[in-house]
């Protein structure tokens, strides 16, 4: 039961002592069995004992028992006889656990779908015929092929490829997938743009779709950026693939204005949707929870992350197909849904790490360790690696050097470790990424091997080198070498550094009272923090206000009443109503904000910060809004019905007219909502008033997911949807008494006039583009105003600025259970800040060498922390829990008193002697 | 606020010092504008490529600095 | 003027960690694509740049000094 679960766990036996196995790779070189590699789409081969992917976590060999040679005959024990650790144990057996847990999370993801039962698109049968997955494996550094394009029949490289999307989705004839997969049209857009990098000498890459789904933040603009790269985009569904005499495929189509082509390409990609596995189902089954009839797991608009059976949660693909972000999203949410009731628990089963006291390197020569890293192909398919190594050994202090196929790897941080201690290094320098993503990793691996974690250094050769010199692998290689000794340069100056202990203030504030931010305020409540909710407006609600249903047909306004009281009822929530930000001190731990509200100005301390603004609807200045008052928004329609203003039973004719402000060079973006909000409006009026005529005017249809459903429902149901081309925008004009909305048909090439009692206009949902308030909390926003995480992909509710997170549609227009899972993600990353009861503070401030300080005073004026004081002698003396390390005090004092640790002058002197 | 004046003041001490003021930028680019910081990049490269090769310095100013 | 086009100047780049430094990561994410001459040196603000780096770097013979906050 919820609180208190059992859980029967059946570890199976790997026949190889997870202890004892160092990962060298000897059993598995001697191995005599080769079986298709699961990893790589079967497209080459791996031996019965292997690791599944290079970067497996724990990297630890297993023997695939139904391959093993020993298992079938006996007899053979290679791999036990070359084991230099005595690691295999053929009589290794599978042990049965009882684990005692309060909540459980499923995340058991999706099954890329199986398209060989399609028999036209011949997919056991024609060589050429590769699915996306297939296709990323093509295109991986540790794929097959190395990453060298080439396709499977004659490993030559492809000069003409098609990607055929919807394979397997949006399709009840061959399988039961009435759904739409959501990521497919991205992840083809993707495959097209890289095989077109990977090309020598030209690709054409056609994508087959029916609609161009780029619905996530910046997708659209990808999409327009691959049409500038020359990628083709066909609006067909093709039926079928025949091969040619070279095992080159031909595909027939019809093009928009009916004409039937005959098109040979050399490769075809099948974008094949997700599904739910059968084993996931029996799982689904023994946990006691319901699924949807597409098998993905039942979860509700306002719980979104909750399954059917209370304490169980779940995320990611299993609930849904998604994309990496949300399923990143939804992980943080079931954390935070799963550990709500639990938060009194929290912490009791902990044990501190053991960090190895650092060693006293104070007084020794450098010894720089250098590791290069080649990030895959991201920066050996540009820079010689090799070259930079070895000129990387000729450096002076430099002690070691060796080569990385992915430094930051698990595996590569245990050996770096052991060949810190092994090699008596006391500096580091990893010339890979950025420092800016990767510097807390590698400082963590010094820690473990005994070094401070200042005496660390990195040279951008990825993100400041081969990707922005890809043309250019000589310059890129000189750039590398360079880069590298500057760092072995200061490196070689570097000091071990302490760091400052600081306490955090167990509260939060969340910033906005729509759904997002009520739900933030209410986990964050649940979760034991003290949260003061600040909303501009006098009320709570936001923009769920105004709406009628969710795209799972629950209603909003109960729901909003339920959450506004729970709210209310709150103690650990503060409510600021009609109250603004006026200022924000402090950072991570230690904010203080200045709040102006009815009663005056407020200063409240917390220790992280949700930001939940939200967005607007965008006033339409085109179709005669605001000049006709029956052409309306999608707001003020669900106002309308709610209030019965809006009767389907007396409305003969609705037009809807999609992408109103989105998808245009104004507002590069898609509105992500509209569509599916405009089909269950139309449903509506089709449900009411089954003679009502209903007609969509649409781009793309981007009903995404199991909102297919409602998309397909409405066609049968006789919604009419009619295409228009961004160029042939649809016209509505006065007639009479009436409307008539004038739009061009593409496939009769002629106008249709469609008379309409009311015009509904899905607006772009616009930004509030509050650059005070992100310049307060130092936070970015992108070029449209949403707020900027601090990366799309992995970290979708952070932002680089720590103890700040966002919820809701100040990050991007989403329905509403994205808001939820959003608001609950953000809740569980704060909860990381909030629940430690102190934080270390970086090492890299300034001091005063107090011998050269004349006590002028010039460091403190300047200082923008107020981090300086005088001491009883008059002296400056540092308030290290103030200073931020900005070096400002540096660069100000006329005798060289103060300097900065980390980036002492002598420091980036030795990197500007270095550079030439 | 001070760096930017520091940085206003220094312009004309470099062109005092026979350095040509296109040889010395500045610029202020958010996290967030990739884009900039390329066109700046290139707009930097150029005005020194301009430029040609710098002459004038390379002695020892250190009783300035 | 093929002498000049010939000519590939060393420019030092100081660049503020929060801010110019960021955006220089984010142009490689997005794969802009710039000329090489430009070497990086990370500063954590440019609140920390001394005039000193300036004359020390012409002095040691770049063909120009960008710093960008």
């Amino acid at each position: 039961m919820e609180g208190d679960f059992t859980v029967k766990v059946v570890s199976h036996p790997r026949y190889v002592d997870m202890a004892k196995c160092i990962a060298c790779g000897a059993c598995s070189e001697k191995c005599p069995k080769k079986v298709p590699s699961e990893y790589n789409e079967r497209l080459d081969k791996r031996k019965a004992i292997y690791v599944r992917y290079a970067q497996a976590v724990p990297l630890k060999y297993g023997i695939d028992k139904d391959n093993c040679i020993f298992f079938a005959k006996g007899k053979c024990k290679a791999c036990e006889k070359h084991c230099p650790t005595g690691a295999v144990n053929y009589e290794d057996q599978e042990v049965r656990r009882d684990i005692k847990v309060g909540s459980i999370i499923a995340s058991a993801g999706f099954k890329p779908f199986d398209p060989s039962i399609y028999l036209q698109y011949s997919y056991s049968k024609f060589a050429n015929v590769v699915t996306a997955l297939e296709f990323e494996r093509i295109l991986a550094a540790s794929g097959p092929w190395m990453g060298h394009m080439v396709r499977p029949s004659d490993e030559k490289e492809p000069k003409k490829i098609a990607w055929l999307q919807c394979v397997g989705s949006r399709e009840v004839n061959a399988c039961d997938h009435p759904y739409c997969s959501a990521v497919c049209c991205m992840y083809a857009i993707k495959e097209a743009a890289l095989a077109k990098e990977h090309a020598h000498d030209g690709l054409d890459a056609a994508i087959f779709y029916m609609d161009m789904r780029t619905f996530g933040k910046d997708f659209e603009k990808y999409y327009e950026k691959a049409k500038g790269k020359g990628v083709r985009f066909v609006r067909s569904r093709i039926h079928t693939i025949t091969e040619v005499a070279d095992k080159s495929l031909q595909i027939e189509y019809v093009t928009e204005n009916g004409v039937a082509m005959t098109e040979e390409f050399d490769m075809v990609v099948l974008s094949h949707g997700l599904e739910i596995a059968k084993e996931t189902v029996e799982l689904a089954q023994r946990l006691g929870i319901d699924l949807m009839p597409s098998n993905f797991v039942k979860s509700g608009s306002f719980t979104p992350v909750a399954s059917s059976r209370p304490g169980v949660y779940v995320c990611g693909a299993l609930a849904g197909p998604k994309d990496i972000p949300l399923s990143v999203v939804e992980a943080s949410a079931a954390a935070c849904a799963a550990a709500g009731k639990l938060s009194g628990a929290r912490g009791t089963l902990v044990s501190e790490p053991e960090i190895p006291k650092a060693l006293d390197v104070k007084g020794d020569a450098p010894r720089v360790g250098v590791f290069v890293c080649s990030c895959g192909i991201n920066i050996a398919g540009v820079v010689d690696v090799k070259a930079v190594v070895e000129y990387a050994k000729t450096l002076p202090n430099v002690a070691y050097v060796e080569n990385n196929l992915f430094t930051c790897s698990q595996d590569t941080q245990d050996k770096m470790a052991q060949v810190i201690k092994d090699q008596g290094l006391n500096r580091i320098v990893v010339a890979a990424c950025t420092p800016r993503t990767h510097e807390p990793l590698f400082q963590e691996t010094l820690q473990s091997a005994g070094l401070n974690k200042y005496l660390f250094d990195m040279a951008n050769i990825r993100n400041q080198d081969s990707w922005v010199h890809t043309g250019e692998p000589e310059q890129a290689t000189e750039k590398a070498k360079d880069l590298v000794r500057m760092a072995v340069a200061k490196a070689s100056l570097l000091q071990p550094l302490n760091e400052v202990q600081l306490s955090v203030m167990p509260a939060a504030m969340v910033i906005g009272g729509g759904i997002s931010g009520m739900n933030a305020a209410l986990e964050l409540a649940r979760q034991g923090f003290t949260t003061h909710l600040v909303e501009r407006d006098a009320e709570l609600g936001g923009n769920a206000r105004l709406l009628r249903i969710t795209a799972k047909g629950e209603e909003v306004a109960p729901y909003l009443k339920e959450l506004t009281e729970r709210v209310k009822s709150e103690s650990n929530i503060v409510l600021h109503l009609s109250t603004a930000i006026k200022n924000v001190d402090g950072f991570v731990g230690n904010f203080k904000t200045t709040l102006a509200g009815p009663g005056g100005e407020e200063v409240v301390e917390h220790g992280a910060a949700v930001i939940a603004i939200g967005a607007a609807e965008r006033r339409p200045t085109e179709y005669l809004y605001g000049e006709d008052s029956r052409v309306k928004t999608h707001l003020e329609l669900d106002s309308g019905l709610m209030s019965g203003a809006i009767d389907p039973k007396k409305t003969n004719s609705v037009v809807f007219v999609q992408c109103v402000g989105s998808r245009e060079p104004e507002r590069p973006y898609c509105s992500k909502v509209c569509c599916t909000h405009s089909v269950e409006s139309a449903l509506h009026f089709k449900e009411h008033n089954p003679d009502c005529q209903v007609t969509v005017l649409y781009r793309d249809m981007r009903t995404f997911g199991e909102r297919e459903l409602l998309y397909k429902e409405a066609r049968s149901k006789g919604v009419l949807f009619v295409r228009y081309g961004v160029d042939h925008k649809p016209r509505v004009a006065k007639a009479g008494d009436g409307l008539t909305v004038t739009v061009r048909d593409h496939i009769l090439d002629r106008d249709l006039l469609i008379d309409a009692d009311l015009v509904v206009l899905a607006s772009a949902i616009v930004s509030h583009k509050d650059e005070s308030l992100a310049q307060m909390f130092k936070v970015p926003l992108d070029e449209d105003g949403w707020f900027l995480e601090a990366h799309q992909k992995l970290r979708p509710v952070d932002f680089a600025t720590d103890g700040v997170f966002m919820a809701g549609l100040a990050h991007y227009p989403k329905p509403i259970e994205e808001a939820v899972a959003q608001a609950q993600a953000a809740v569980s990353r704060a909860v990381t800040v909030l629940s430690r009861k102190e934080m270390w503070l970086p090492g890299t401030v300034a001091f005063i060498d107090q011998k050269k300080c004349v006590g002028c005073g010039v460091c403190w004026t300047v200082c923008p922390y107020q981090a300086i004081a005088a001491d009883d002698k008059g002296l400056a003396v540092v308030n290290e829990a103030l200073c931020k390390g900005c070096g400002t005090c540096v660069a100000s004092c006329r005798s060289g008193a103060p300097n900065l640790r980390g980036f002492t002058t002598q420091d980036v002197m030795a990197q500007i002697e270095a550079m030439l | 606020m001070f760096a930017r004046r520091r940085f206003a003041v220094l312009k004309n001490l470099m062109e005092y010092a026979g350095i040509e003021p296109g040889r010395l930028q500045f610029s202020w680019i958010s996290s967030a504008e990739a884009q900039k910081f390329q066109q700046t990049v290139v707009s930097v490269t150029e005005a020194v490529k301009a430029l040609g090769p710098a002459k004038h310095m390379i002695k020892d100013i250190r009783k300035v600095a | 003027m093929s002498e000049q086009a010939a000519f590939q100047p060393r420019i030092a780049a100081f660049l503020c960690n929060w801010c110019s430094y960021g955006a220089a990561d984010l142009a490689g994410v997005s794969r802009l694509q710039y000329p090489p001459n430009i070497h990086v040196i990370r500063i954590p603000c440019t609140g920390r740049m001394s005039p000193k780096f300036i004359l020390q770097a012409f002095r040691k013979g770049v063909d120009g000094v960008w710093v960008s906050g």
